[in-house]
């Protein structure tokens, strides 16, 4: 790598003579390292999903959940080092609580995002502070209908305070990702870690922006999408763990859940049949071709 | 000659997106003595090797009790664990005085994991030199921690940290059904039994440099209160442990008999 | 010339008073709230076998005057647990806020909300009493209704100045007066929890709510029930107060024009 060696690398916030900040590009690979993460975006709801790397066989199975929750509405997947997603998750839930002090309500998705930009991009300006070493997915469901406000007692009189557009669309899904250099994105989906080449490459296969994919799809999609980007790891053990947010009739009421054990384990045999299919159309019209291969491994 | 730059302090990463100073903080924790902890479906246990400076001196303290739900081992610099173990007990006081409620083990384990994090996150401060294992129990069962220096927590089903804590894990490993499906008293002697495992051939596990911390729940949802088992009261646990091998020992010797 | 400040433009303390220096602090005393704004009247709560029962009438008063008629004074926590506000209607709200980011904390882990009604009886009581040592009370009387740590019914009270109260039935504000005579001869103490069933307990806040609606001045013929039960929380919004009888009143004397 060329900036070894330069003294220009050794330092956060500060500049190589083209214009670069190393420390943050460093911090990119230590995402680069980490265990695969997906988002989509589908048109009644979004998913997360992670590739949970088994490095010991005493870790407790099912435990050490990496998707967390922030208010009731987002989930927050991260990919890199892992005590530097809790902390992005925890600058999460401040901000999003601090939302509410203010405007008795919950945060929209876009808001918290650019909030949680501006906190990243705060650790690449100073010299007393690294980057942060992840790439964190957000998603979330800004709600269809009008909430009550927080802490509101009653109705009042049904004449209403007017002014409102009817059949204005407010709410629906969100979807972002941010970079250890604070630079965010919005996303139909949005893929992070070490299979995010794979994992893109399945997420433009499914015309998302169109905008028709289900939810219940989304989920089946993107277990098979971690299923395929683990292909080239596929050494080493793996846990799925998968979340979701619906619309207010959905299945989560709007609110960020685990998927239910039944439907992550139906998406997980989808998967697992739909790579063995793969493998097969594979080894029928390459032939000789995979078996030299299987043979250099 | 080629030196490493990357490692002066916890805010550089190096170019491959490692941070040496955290990994170094984590050569701290090999550097303490052992000690191993594992759950089953009621109990959690810790098991620890107390060293001593020289002949005549004290054994370090390697299990803390938090709260009546909760204790920790520790392996590494002790004074790191001092200041980690004051705030989880601050924390814990604080919950019982403001809910009446003891706190939830994941909740407390991911606040340390927090305060880990910021000191490898900001110039001046440095990672803490230690590694946990938190032992607890609360309305989802019983847990086990481990923490690292770098701020990583994870709950396992056993595990263990320290010098030689490999053939610990080894054990650990080879055992975990049997563990899964232990009664307490046979909890603690598998956790004896992954301690010894580590000891060099010329030491044993004594009264004066084995620690035991027992938590879980009793019957009816009641929890039983962290237990410290050290001196005297270890002779009836390390009795247990020596007529477990032994009844291990004649089983061989049986097998080996009816080969014949 | 003289040196006196006066002969120079100083006010003379003999015109105007002497100087008060108090308006030259930055620091002054400050105000805090003295009195209650817009209030709910009473809070009626009553053990059953199985579960607890909570009743509040709609009205949040403006002094004397009916100022809001659809007001919601049971207010949720978690799926166990009600809190039932009289006092201030802005510090019911502020409560209920508190109550809700507790309830978004809890939720963040994977095991879900632990806070039981005891749970947070402790922690509302911490809140008032800490807000009136500062001479800022949060102006409400409180019931707290749902389980406790083994399940069992739970009901109890705290007020503004942080006193904490527990009875098989409750009142705060006039229905301590009116309300508790009558559940206590519907209930009398030596008849135990498991004789009374969730109908007889509504049935008797039902009532209780219509003799408080007779004789309250403050209070309505709208009003909620909130049961608690091991099935869950069962709201009763937007009740109305059935088969009234005014003819008692021809028989009240000593008020209003009656000569005898």
């Amino acid at each position: 790598m060329t900036s070894i060696g330069t003294g220009y690398d050794l330092s956060n916030s500060v500049f190589s003579p083209d214009g670069r900040n190393f420390q943050v590009e460093y911090a990119v690979k230590a995402v680069e390292n980490g265990g695969t993460a997906v988002g989509i975006r589908c048109k009644d709801g979004v998913v997360l999903a992670v590739e949970k790397i088994i490095s010991s066989k005493l870790l407790k199975p099912g435990a050490n959940k990496r998707i967390a929750t922030v208010d009731r509405h987002i989930g927050i997947v991260s990919a890199g080092l892992i005590p530097d997603g809790r902390h992005f998750v925890s600058r999460a839930r401040d901000e999003a609580s601090s939302w509410r002090n203010v405007y008795k309500g919950p945060i929209p998705v876009s808001a918290l995002s650019n909030r949680l930009g501006s906190y990243v991009q705060a650790y690449t300006l100073y010299s007393s502070v690294r980057p942060f070493g992840v790439s964190a997915i957000i998603g979330g469901w800004d709600s269809e209908a009008e909430l009550a406000v927080d802490g509101q007692v009653g109705n009042g009189p049904n004449a209403g305070s007017g002014g409102k557009v009817e059949g204005a669309k407010a709410g629906g899904p969100g979807l972002y990702m941010i970079e250890p250099s604070g630079l965010y994105w919005g996303y139909y989906g949005a893929a992070t870690g070490k299979g995010r080449q794979a994992a893109k490459a399945e997420l433009e296969k499914l015309d998302l922006s169109a905008g028709n994919l289900s939810l219940l799809d989304g989920v089946k999609e993107a277990a098979r999408i971690i299923y395929v980007a683990h292909e080239d790891s596929k050494d080493k053990d793996f846990e799925l763990e998968m979340t979701w947010i619906s619309t207010l009739d959905g299945p989560t009421h709007g609110r960020h859940e685990a998927v239910p054990r039944e439907l992550l384990e139906e998406a997980e045999r989808a998967a697992k049949a739909a790579l063995e299919g793969d493998d097969e159309e594979d080894d029928a019209t390459k032939g000789d071709a995979v078996d030299s291969e299987r043979m250099q491994e | 000659m080629f030196r490493n730059n990357y490692d002066n302090d916890a805010v550089t990463f190096s170019p491959q997106g490692r941070i040496f100073q955290v990994e170094y903080a984590q050569e701290a924790v090999k550097q303490g003595s052992v000690v191993v902890g594992l759950v089953n479906k009621t109990h959690t246990v810790l098991v620890g090797l107390k060293r001593n400076a020289e002949e005549l001196s004290s054994y370090q303290k390697k299990i803390i009790e938090i709260d009546s739900h909760m204790g920790i081992a520790i392996a590494g610099l002790a004074s790191d664990a001092r200041v980690l173990s004051n705030f989880m007990k601050q924390q814990s006081l604080g919950s019982r005085l403001t809910y009446g409620r003891p706190l939830p083990v994941d909740r407390i384990v991911s606040q340390i994991g927090d305060r880990a994090q910021t000191n490898t996150q900001h110039y001046g401060k440095r990672p803490y030199g230690v590694g946990l294992l938190v032992a607890g129990v609360d309305d989802a069962g019983p847990h086990l921690f481990e923490f690292q220096p770098s701020g990583m927590t994870q709950e396992m089903l056993a595990c263990a940290i320290g010098a030689r804590s490999q053939m610990a894990r080894t054990y650990l490993e080879r055992n975990l059904e049997k563990i899964a499906g232990s009664t307490r008293d046979e909890l603690i002697i598998h956790g004896l039994q992954a301690l010894k495992e580590t000891l060099s051939q010329d030491k044993e596990l004594t009264v004066d440099n084995t620690s035991v911390g027992v938590v879980g729940l009793a019957a009816e949802g009641k929890i039983e209160s962290f237990k410290l088992y050290e001196g005297q009261l270890l002779v009836p646990l390390l009795d247990a442990l020596e007529r477990s091998e032994a009844g291990e020992e004649t089983k061989e010797a049986e097998t080996m008999e009816v080969d014949s | 010339m003289n040196h006196f400040p006066e002969a120079w433009g100083r006010p003379r303390d003999d015109v105007y008073g002497p100087y008060n220096s108090s308006y030259l602090q930055t620091t002054g005393p400050k105000g805090h709230t003295q009195s209650p704004a817009v209030t709910g009247t009473t809070v009626l709560g009553v053990k059953f076998n199985g579960g607890v029962v909570l009743a509040a009438d709609s009205l949040a008063s403006y002094g004397s005057l009916a100022r809001f008629t659809d007001v919601k004074r049971l207010r949720k926590f978690g799926d166990t647990a009600v809190v039932g506000f009289s006092g201030d209607i802005s510090d019911m709200q502020y409560i209920d806020r508190l109550l809700d980011s507790i309830d978004v904390r809890e939720n963040y882990s994977a095991n879900g909300n632990t806070l039981n009604a005891r749970n947070i009886h402790t922690y509302l009581s911490k809140v008032l009493y800490k807000r009136r040592s500062e001479f800022n009370p949060l102006w409400n009387h409180i019931l707290v209704a749902g389980f406790d740590d083994d399940k069992k019914p739970f009901l109890s009270s705290a007020d503004l100045l942080g006193t904490t109260f527990s009875a098989p039935h409750l009142a705060t504000g006039f229905g301590a007066h009116l309300a508790i005579p009558i559940l206590r001869r519907l209930f009398p103490e030596e008849k135990p929890l498991e004789d009374i069933s969730k109908d007889e307990a509504v049935a008797a806040l039902r009532e209780c709510v219509k003799v408080l609606w007779y004789r309250d001045a403050r209070s309505l013929d709208q009003y909620s029930i909130a049961v608690i039960s091991a099935q869950g929380i069962e709201f009763q919004e937007d009740q109305q107060v059935e088969a009234q009888s005014w003819a008692f009143a021809e028989t009240i004397k000593g008020y209003g024009a009656q000569v005898n």
